[in-house]
């Protein structure tokens, strides 16, 4: 029998034909209307509960908020290690015995060297003079019979990577007219050193701080589990798989991600003021307009991503699991 | 359509619920199953809806061996099953629209298609009126005939049915098994546990007696005159 003679002898076969394919194969409107759907019914689900609703969120929003500011706080810091770092200086502390001719003429020679960007002199007069009016102690100094400084070569590396900074130094304490090699930037080594730890003590703490939030959104995506256990069972026997099933509540977790993270933002915000108003009146001792900065738009929207996935990959987890166990 | 083969279930403390069962229902067949209250014969549904796996015995139903069936292909045969069951299993935060929505919305019908199939569902059952109640507005009658309203709408290839008479009227009971009736000649396969003697004798169908766990008798329908 032709295609043509059935429909001629049923009209309603065509129309059979296109809902057996409606029931293979969603339409991608279709499957956008029911997840809207099913993301706005868990988002009324949680409404229904503010409070305690409300207790998650803040969880999850503390818990991402500690190592964000940790990691904000290090960027902070190495920014601010940055400006510096151009400033690293060698000191050369000349032997008591070398005269400031003597003086003048190594600072020249050093000069030639391609590893070195600048060098003066500071005769051991120069240097007293420096020494009593930044200290102060003019009155005591000038009772002292003899000037106790000595004589000094400062000079500014060309790289001013540790590494070259301190190969540098080693080189030049080899001169037989200096005595001690200062490297000013040491302070700087050691603060680049303390950034370095904090932001590894940033990753330990987001690993920890992800396993809570697995733990904390798994708990709550169980007990909503646990309370439409009836429900669950009704769509298991209506032919719903375990991830229809378990689609409100990824939702569910995905709100609390998304929540959260943007709570964090909020928070870090108010956290980064409250910082800088204090910070202020103290870079103001040191003449400097050094400000915390924000993370900025990129770095906010990283934790409201991070939270967002965060809270889906935990209830997907829960869910999968404690729906398989529920069996009609 | 349904066949047992020696099918045997045994639960974990040793309590044999079928034994031996072998029957076949082919497609377009209307049959009973009766017997006294734990002869077996909600079991015997839970077998072929894959709630419950056979301890012995081969099953298979709707070209699906249940002996042998994951999780995933579990969801998809069940699909293909409308089930009433005798506690209704509706979901009580839902409309009785959504609730007799829900096997076309997890087969992803479009919501229009699938608005057209309920409404006729519904009115199919006499409960057009009620699409905006709530399950728990309504009388035990009419929850059951939500159920069954959800059990036909997905046009299903079987149909399984728990006591589906046993919260109604003679009358209701009479219509319930019109629309049962109605999906029988258009080739739907049917099994019906009941133990309504005077509706399983007025109707005439075949009719299998369960006793303690065994296929007692396998009535066929009278010979009409």
């Amino acid at each position: 029998m032709s295609a043509t003679k059935r429909r001629n002898r049923n009209p309603d076969q065509p129309r059979a034909r296109r809902n057996t394919r409606a029931e293979q194969t969603e339409s991608f409107a279709n499957r956008v209307k029911l997840h809207r759907r099913i993301a706005r019914g868990s988002a009324s689900r949680l409404l229904e509960t503010p409070a305690s609703s409300l207790v998650t969120l803040f969880v999850v929003a503390v818990a991402l908020l500690l190592p964000a500011l940790l990691f904000g706080l290090n960027s902070n810091l190495a920014s601010l290690l940055a400006g510096f770092q151009d400033s690293a200086q060698v000191t050369l502390y000349l032997q008591d015995g070398v005269s400031e001719v003597d003086g003048q003429e190594v600072s020249e020679s050093l000069l030639t060297r391609i590893d070195i960007e600048d060098a003066y002199y500071v005769s051991p007069s120069q240097a007293l003079e420096e020494f009593s009016a930044a200290s102060g102690l003019e009155d005591l100094l000038q009772e002292m019979a003899t000037n106790p400084l000595p004589g000094a070569i400062v000079l500014t590396p060309a790289d001013v990577s540790p590494a070259a900074v301190d190969e540098l130094a080693r080189q030049l304490q080899e001169l037989p007219q200096v005595d001690v090699v200062q490297v000013d930037s040491l302070w700087l080594q050691r603060l680049a050193a303390i950034s370095n730890l904090v932001s590894a003590i940033g990753s330990v703490l987001a690993v920890i701080v992800i396993l809570g939030l697995f733990f904390v959104v798994g708990n709550t995506i169980k007990l909503a589990i646990e309370n439409r256990k009836a429900e669950i069972r009704v769509i298991k026997l209506v032919g719903g798989s375990d991830m229809y099933a378990a689609r409100p509540f990824l939702y569910t977790g995905l709100l609390y991600g998304l929540g959260g993270g943007i709570l964090a933002t909020l928070l870090q915000g108010l956290v980064l003021t409250t910082f800088n108003s204090n910070l202020e009146v103290l870079m103001q001792l040191y003449e400097s307009d050094f400000q915390l900065r924000g993370f900025g738009f990129r770095s906010a929207l990283l934790i409201v991503v991070a939270g967002a996935a965060i809270g889906w990959a935990a209830a997907l987890m829960a869910s999968l699991r404690h729906i398989r166990a529920i069996n009609p | 359509m349904i066949k047992f083969d020696s099918v045997s279930k045994r639960y974990a403390d040793g309590r044999e619920a079928l034994s031996d069962i072998s029957f076949e229902v082919s497609r377009g067949e209307f049959a009973f199953i009766t017997g006294h209250s734990g002869a077996g014969k909600s079991t015997l549904l839970k077998l072929i809806l894959a709630m419950e796996a056979p301890s012995s015995g081969q099953l298979i139903a709707n070209g699906v061996n249940l002996n042998r069936i994951s999780a995933t292909q579990i969801a998809h045969h069940r699909r293909q099953i409308g089930t009433v069951f005798q506690d209704h299993q509706l979901l009580h935060d839902r409309s009785v629209y959504d609730n007799v929505a829900l096997p076309l919305e997890i087969c992803g019908y479009q919501p229009n298609d699938a608005a057209r199939r309920v409404r006729a569902a519904l009115d199919k059952v006499g409960l057009l009126k009620k699409e905006k109640s709530f399950p728990e507005a309504l009388s035990g009658g009419e929850q059951q005939r939500v159920g069954i309203a959800r059990a036909v709408v997905n046009r299903p290839s079987i149909i399984l049915a728990d006591e589906p008479t046993g919260n109604l009227d003679p009358g209701l009971s009479a219509e319930v098994m019109k629309v049962f009736q109605q999906f029988q000649s258009v080739g739907v396969c049917l099994l019906v546990a009941s133990h309504d003697a005077a509706l399983i004798e007025r109707l005439n169908c075949r009719t299998l007696v369960l006793k303690d766990g065994k296929l007692l008798a396998d009535q066929k329908p009278r010979p009409s005159l």
